[in-house]
């Protein structure tokens, strides 16, 4: 232990810790300062820790406190509070740079370091001086343009006032600050690992060394009796189903006779400390008999292969396409091109590590297990908690949230936090490390494909098949929706009259997939898109012309035989046609070389609101006159805070200070689906302004927006609303046949890149993505998810990939930097949808869908080869070349 | 290969089945909760009470049904079992041992409401 004396935002003192703390953790278990964030197993690399230590940005994660004598530290508590902001605060709000916000505080203490110096950067030396600091929803684009808005207000060539949109400027099309914003900006916003719970268990998990293996025993005497140690649970001790289910009930929450993946939890410790927890962990003996792992869907189909689960086989689903008659139509097309691709097991690489706490609130019959998580769908997790662990009454609370991408789909920690609280009548905390949390949870599947496109002599798509293996990992959980949806989106923004295709989905002992930004359509879009070009090369048209001859038209059909009645797309062609132009040009001059440039297209008709989907919603007018939204539209980061105040502001015409919105709590929230399929905006957007249209036709009748004259109008001040999609009936199951989603958003991207053809390194120039998703609600949301799901489709395509047991963290996982951040522009349509949500569409997965594809085709531009199979890394890239393929 | 009838049930998990009670097609989902609640009356009901082995709906069967719906309309979601024995101001174990199947499977289903785990 040593005496430290420290001046922590302003306030000189003295603590007394052991000198080996690393200054992080100090900061938060010992002055509360939660803003303090921690990502990157205390290793440096995501900066979401740094504060300012006498004058400079620190990772707080890579100093000891012991190191610290004399210091003075600013933390971005030490900046201003939400109702007194620093600037750069302002300036990261009012840029629409905080979307998750987990990275905010980091970012904001990295900035302030520069521009305490530097109150003019140009965007390298920003680049230089927060590329330690990593985000996963902007795409960086925006917190560039943050810190160069933060120098102007700082060299006092603006104020914040005077670009401020005021509460009751128009509520359509004008980027309000997200509600949820400054607090992030100001790290009052609490994470899971944030929430105190003092005398709070914490908890660590015994998990299996084998990814297959039947668990012979479990000996936890030797760790009962360690110092701190509270009790170890297994899977006996868990009183309901164990099963979380979401189609078959195939994944354990602790695991009973057999382990079916690496990592699969076998027991639980809890302790007075983490560090008790951890340590008791080692000491649990489990005997394992190791099994056969089956490691790829063909190892999954041999005829002798074991059943990953004894009461199903390994093939687990199966759907067709069949329409039309594919095989004719290739038969007389005038041009056929035929590919095998195949993509990898990714991460969908939220910045916070998963979290999860959970205690047991009130007495007797009516005890409430309280869960605290970051669920995208609290009401469905509390139910599926609810079967497993036979406990009626329980409350899911979505704390805020660091990204999540599709992995908050699932139950992941909150099933052991909760069976936990249960089990040891005590508040309890889990709290995984970054590298357990990659082992732990969901994947994006990977898909291997073999596709055949052909067209007539006009260039006008005849046929396409395609056979899919897909490779669910060990649990099912959503995938058969993933193939579902890959083959609802299967041709894309095209009209293709006949097609022939196939996907068949394994249980293997990989990491199981489950839902990531686009769940399905990125992989099979891969596979479309670049046969889009290689049949346009063949046909020696240009591949936006092709694209446009293609577009599938009002009146026409979809893979699914699902007719259309809007398809703005051919409009989305023209309008990217002058970047697509201007690209093309500047690459033509440097096609020769060692660095060669290349333009590549990829589009999308991203499918939203499947046949089947529902969400309600609820509106209320207060005494105070101000209305409350109530709907679990779970908001990780996308802004579904702002979309749900800015509709019900515009649709009352009340100013935004006049609207509140509650979504995380399932006892305040109507039960309004997940916050996937970016379906948020159309489905319980739509359903929101069903209530407010009808508390609206009751204020008309009263005369008034009061609360009081409701009242004595004798009408009611609550209002549920409802939005269904038109179409409910499933796909045949023989010919793939049936209803689709009911909007589409559409997108096409240009990628331009450079390929240095000796080292295999690929530099992605700039994305420009042309998007329609209707009547923009907020500019600065829309324009967010598309930068940062470009970004992530850029990872996707050249970098990024999971490999159980060596991906440990984000230098492994190859997150996106501020060095392989690139350009953006994004060109906005706007038609109104006829379902939409006042004419509005989602949008949050769209951009990733088609990036890859455009990435690969510019590659190819460039320099002629196809990148078959992603990630294209530079070996591979190398490689190709070395082929001459 | 996935036995034939296996497939069958996955598919039926996924979906929704109708049938026709009291005269009107009713959509049903996997387990028997309605689709649709603003399908549900109280002739409906009571058929399907008959169906679960309930002979009568008495007072206290309706006054549990009529909290569930007016609940459910008015939050748009279930109550809470505690909610529940507030609203009717019974126990839970009153409320349990009046509907075959409890609260969840009996209660709630007769009342019309959709599928606990129907917001995947």
């Amino acid at each position: 232990m040593k005496k430290v004396n420290i001046k922590v935002n302003g306030r000189p003192g003295q603590v007394v810790v052991d000198q080996n703390q690393a200054l992080i953790d100090t900061l938060r278990g010992v002055y509360s300062l939660t803003s303090v964030k921690q990502s990157c197993d205390r290793k440096g690399q995501c900066g979401a820790c740094t504060v300012i230590v006498n004058g400079k940005a620190v990772r707080s994660c890579l100093v000891k406190i012991g190191d610290m004598e004399g210091a003075d530290i600013i933390t971005v508590e030490g900046l201003g509070t939400p109702d007194n902001p620093h600037l750069i605060q302002e300036a990261f709000v009012l840029s629409g740079a905080v979307q998750c916000g987990f990275c905010t505080p980091g970012m904001i203490m990295a900035a302030k370091a520069l521009l305490d110096t530097n109150q003019d950067p140009a965007d390298e030396e920003i680049k230089k001086a927060l590329r330690r600091n990593l985000c996963r929803c902007t795409g960086y684009v925006k917190i560039i343009e943050a810190v160069k808005l933060a120098g102007r207000f700082l060299r006092g060539e603006i104020t914040p006032d005077r670009i401020r949109p005021r509460p009751d400027d128009p509520k359509m099309g004008v980027s309000h600050p997200r509600p949820s914003a400054m607090l992030k900006a100001c790290g009052t916003a609490e994470f899971s690992a944030d929430i105190k719970i003092p005398g709070a268990l914490e908890l660590a998990v015994v998990r299996s060394p084998y990814a297959h293996a039947i668990i012979r025993s479990i000996d936890a005497s030797k760790a009962k009796n360690m110092p701190g140690v509270a009790g170890v649970m297994t899977a006996a001790d868990i009183k309901g189903t164990n099963r979380l289910k979401y189609i078959i009930a195939d994944r354990p929450i602790i695991c009973r006779e057999k382990v079916q993946l690496l990592g699969d939890a076998v027991a639980v410790v809890a302790a007075n400390t983490r560090e008790e927890a951890l340590a008791a962990v080692e000491a649990v003996h489990v005997e394992y008999e190791p099994l056969p792992v089956l490691a790829s869907p063909m190892d999954a189909m041999a005829p002798d292969a074991p059943r990953i689960h004894p009461d199903r086989p390994n093939f687990c689903y199966k759907q067709p396409i069949i329409k039309g008659d594919a095989d004719k139509a290739f038969a007389e097309s005038a041009a056929v091109v035929e590919s095998a691709f195949k993509t990898q097991i990714n991460h969908q690489a939220p910045l916070e590590p998963e979290a999860s706490v959970a205690f047991l609130e009130g007495e007797g019959e009516d005890t409430v297990l309280v869960v605290m998580g970051r669920s995208i769908n609290i009401h469905l997790h509390m139910a599926t908690l609810q079967e497993a662990l036979d406990w009626e009454n329980i409350r899911y609370e979505e704390a805020f949230s660091g990204g999540q991408f599709g992995i908050k789909l699932e139950i992941i920690t909150e099933g052991i936090a909760a069976a936990a609280a249960l089990h040891f009548k005590r508040a309890v905390r889990y709290i995984p490390s970054l590298e357990e949390s990659m082992l732990i949870t969901s994947k994006r599947h990977p898909f291997d494909m073999n596709i055949k496109l052909g067209a007539d002599s006009n260039g006008k798509l005849t046929a396409l098949a395609l056979d899919a293996v897909v490779d669910n990992g060990a649990y099912n959980s959503i995938g058969n929706v993933i193939i579902n949806r890959g083959l609802h989106m299967l041709s894309s923004s095209y009209y293709i009259p006949n097609i022939k295709a196939m996907a068949k989905l394994f249980y293997t002992n990989n990491p199981w997939g489950s839902a990531a930004r686009g769940a399905g359509p990125p992989q099979m879009h891969y596979a479309l898109e670049c046969a889009m070009n290689m049949l346009a090369a063949k046909l020696n048209i240009d591949p936006l012309e092709f694209r446009l001859r293609n577009s599938l038209k009002p009146g026409q059909t979809k893979a699914t035989g699902h007719v259309v009645q809007e398809w703005p797309f051919p409009e989305l062609c023209e309008a990217v046609r002058p970047a697509y132009e201007r690209a093309r040009s500047k690459a033509a001059a440097r096609q020769n070389g060692i660095v060669r440039r290349g333009v590549g297209l990829g589009a999308t008709a991203f499918g939203i609101a499947m046949p089947g989907d529902k969400a309600l919603s609820a509106v209320e007018l207060g005494p105070d006159d101000c209305v409350t939204v109530y709907a679990a539209a779970a908001d990780p980061g996308e802004g579904n805070d702002s979309m749900l105040s800015q509709l019900a502001a515009h649709v009352l015409d009340l100013p935004l200070t006049k609207v509140r919105v509650v979504t995380r709590d399932t006892d305040r929230t109507t039960a309004a689906g997940p916050a996937s399929g970016s379906r948020i905006t159309y489905m319980v957007g739509g359903a929101t302004v069903d209530a407010l249209q009808k508390l609206k036709s009751a204020m008309d009748q009263a005369g008034s927006k009061t609360y009081e004259a409701l009242k004595k109008a004798e009408k009611p001040t609550r209002f549920l609303g409802e939005k269904r999609a038109v179409e409910v009936a499933p796909l045949d199951p023989e010919t793939g046949q049936g209803p689709s989603f009911e909007s589409q958003v559409h997108a096409v991207q240009v990628a331009e890149v450079e390929v240095n053809t000796q080292t295999g390194e690929v530099k992605v120039l700039k994305m420009t993505t042309a998007a329609d998703a209707g009547p923009v609600i907020n500019p600065q949301n829309l324009t967010g998810q598309i930068e940062g799901g470009a970004d992530m489709g850029v990872g996707y395509a050249l970098r990024e990939e999971y490999i159980a047991g060596r991906t440990k963290d984000w230098v492994t996982f190859k997150f996106p930097t501020m060095k392989t951040a690139f350009d953006m522009e994004t060109i906005i349509r706007e038609t109104p949808r006829s379902r939409g949500t006042l004419g509005a569409t989602g949008v949050g997965e769209m951009a990733m869908t088609s990036t890859a594809p455009a990435v690969i085709n510019a590659i190819n531009d460039a320099c002629g080869i196809w990148i078959r199979e992603l990630p294209a890394t530079p070996d591979k890239i190398k490689a190709a070349l070395a082929s001459g393929k | 290969m996935m036995a034939e009838h296996e497939r069958e049930k996955l598919l039926a998990d996924l979906g929704r089945q109708a049938r026709i009670v009291a005269g009107r097609e009713i959509y049903f989902d996997w387990e028997g909760f309605f689709w649709d609640p603003n399908d549900w009356n109280e002739e409906i009901a009571r058929i399907l009470a008959l169906e679960s082995g309930l002979e009568d709906l008495t007072e206290a069967h309706w006054k549990v049904l009529r909290f569930f719906r007016e609940y459910y309309f008015y939050h748009g979601r279930a109550p809470m079992n505690r909610h529940l024995k507030e609203g009717v101001l019974m126990s839970l174990g009153a409320i349990e041992s009046l509907f075959p199947g409890g609260i969840r499977l009996g209660a709630r289903r007769l009342a019309g409401l959709p599928n606990p785990r129907s917001c995947f």
